[in-house]
């Protein structure tokens, strides 16, 4: 949808202006206008975890929250998580673990890690387990994805 | 259709004077909801009316009176770690820390989850043990309608068109109580297939305070506010506990559904509400 007005979003420490109407979704605006592809529409009712983005350092589903309900706040994906342009060592873990299979969920994952790891630096199996629980790999693909939050370099 | 209007009032006044103005607005909280029945076309509202500028619906605050409240717009994350939850009010954090996952809890609110009413959700099973109220702000100025009142059946609250629940007022804990809240999923994050809430206090053997109530078994938590009379200045033994669970399931009326059968959930209240009061008699100190 590109009708409604123009708004400004802070978006991993950029201010990005956008179209969107009241009921333009912040996923749909991140993916189809600012052209950040990371955060993904899977399910869009907010189960399958695959749009997972941070909002003023909480967890928020970016299929849930509406743009303009946005507006002010800070907005970081997947892609927002990198250091000087280099995966940041959660997202090298990802990669040297093969925490990826088909890569659908992976950024949501990654997301919702890095806000675990925030919190607790050294989770236990079960912990990332709990952490990771609103976040869906359908190719099943969590033993990888456990041991890459658990093998962050550093961590 | 044609584009729904879009506002962001600061005052709950503002927001009730919108909603009177329009009844086929509606407000958004988390959105944890709203969003996804917008997405799926279930609702087409005319107007969103975002809450988030409302000051008044972001605060936990202890009243005058010794009551809590908890304003509608605080989120299940928070709930979880309010540190003035205290004793049997600890319920209430612990349902909350249970809400489906932690991108949930860092979404969804405790006014957008009670309004909403999903009869298998957390909050209205341990709202109704803690006797807690609902401050309801409307075109007639404000009201508390009880827990007991609030729920009406599946999907349906007090609430009326115009209404915005502004605060939950949860009461005093008795003195030296404990809660506990008990939740069987099939995996964690799911929605319970049964949970039941306890809050209890002894006076030496005895039950000095007992509140039971059973969730995700129909339209409306369940109490029994006479089984639980009885029980009060007697020792509570494992005869007693099992005969309450029995009349909570008689008086539950479940359904069949992909979680469990109606049949299932029949059979797990008495033992949730065994294991839920077993628990509370360990966190006060009575091992018999």
């Amino acid at each position: 949808m590109s009708s409604g007005e123009t708004i400004s979003l802070k978006l991993n420490g950029e201010v990005r202006e956008a179209t969107a109407g009241p009921t333009t979704t912040l996923l749909e605006v991140i993916r189809e206008q600012l052209g950040l592809t990371g955060a993904k529409k899977g399910c869009n009712q907010g189960v399958c975890g695959a749009c997972t983005v941070l909002i003023d350092g909480k967890l928020a589903r970016a299929c849930l929250s509406l743009a303009v309900n946005s507006v002010g706040r800070e907005i970081t994906t997947n892609e927002g998580l990198t250091e000087d342009g280099e995966p940041s060592p959660l997202q090298q873990s990802f990669i040297d673990n093969g925490a990826v299979q088909c890569g659908f969920c992976t950024s949501g994952m990654i997301v919702s890690s890095h806000h675990l790891l925030q919190d607790n630096p050294s989770p236990s199996v079960d912990e990332v387990r709990d952490g990771l629980s609103g976040n869906v790999c359908r190719c099943s693909g969590y033993k990888k994805i456990i041991d890459a939050v658990r093998n962050v370099a550093g961590g | 259709m044609t584009e729904a209007g879009y506002s962001e009032p600061v005052s709950v006044d503002e927001v009730v004077t919108l909603l009177a103005a329009d009844d086929e607005a509606k407000c958004v909280a988390g959105g944890a909801s709203l969003v996804a029945m917008l997405n799926a076309r279930l609702v087409e509202p005319s107007r969103l009316i975002s809450l988030r500028h409302v000051e008044e619906l972001q605060k936990i605050e202890l009243a005058e009176d010794g009551w809590l409240r908890i304003g509608a717009l605080v989120q299940h994350c928070d709930v979880a770690i309010a540190a003035e939850l205290t004793e049997g009010n600890q319920v209430l954090s612990q349902a909350a820390g249970l809400i489906a996952n932690p991108v949930i809890r860092d979404m969804g609110t405790i006014g957008g989850s009670v309004g909403h009413f999903d009869p298998a959700a957390d909050y209205p099973v341990a709202l109704a043990a803690l006797g807690a109220e609902f401050e309801i702000a409307g075109a007639n100025g404000r009201r508390s309608i009880p827990a007991s009142e609030f729920f009406i059946d599946w999907y349906e609250t007090a609430l009326a068109p115009g209404d915005l629940i502004t605060c939950i007022r949860v009461p005093p804990p008795p003195a030296g109580s404990a809660g506990v809240y008990e939740k069987l999923a099939k995996v964690k994050g799911d929605m319970g297939i049964a949970m039941v809430a306890v809050v209890m206090a002894m006076e030496g053997d005895a039950v000095s305070h007992l509140a039971v109530s059973v969730g995700g078994c129909g339209p409306t938590p369940i109490r029994l506010s006479d089984a639980e009379q009885a029980l009060i200045g007697g020792r509570i033994d494992e005869a007693a506990i099992q005969n309450l669970g029995d009349k909570l399931s008689a008086a539950s009326d479940p359904v069949d559904d992909v979680r469990a059968s109606a049949a299932y959930r029949k059979i797990l209240i008495p033992r949730l509400v065994a294991r839920a009061i077993g628990q509370a008699k360990t966190k006060l100190g009575d091992g018999s």
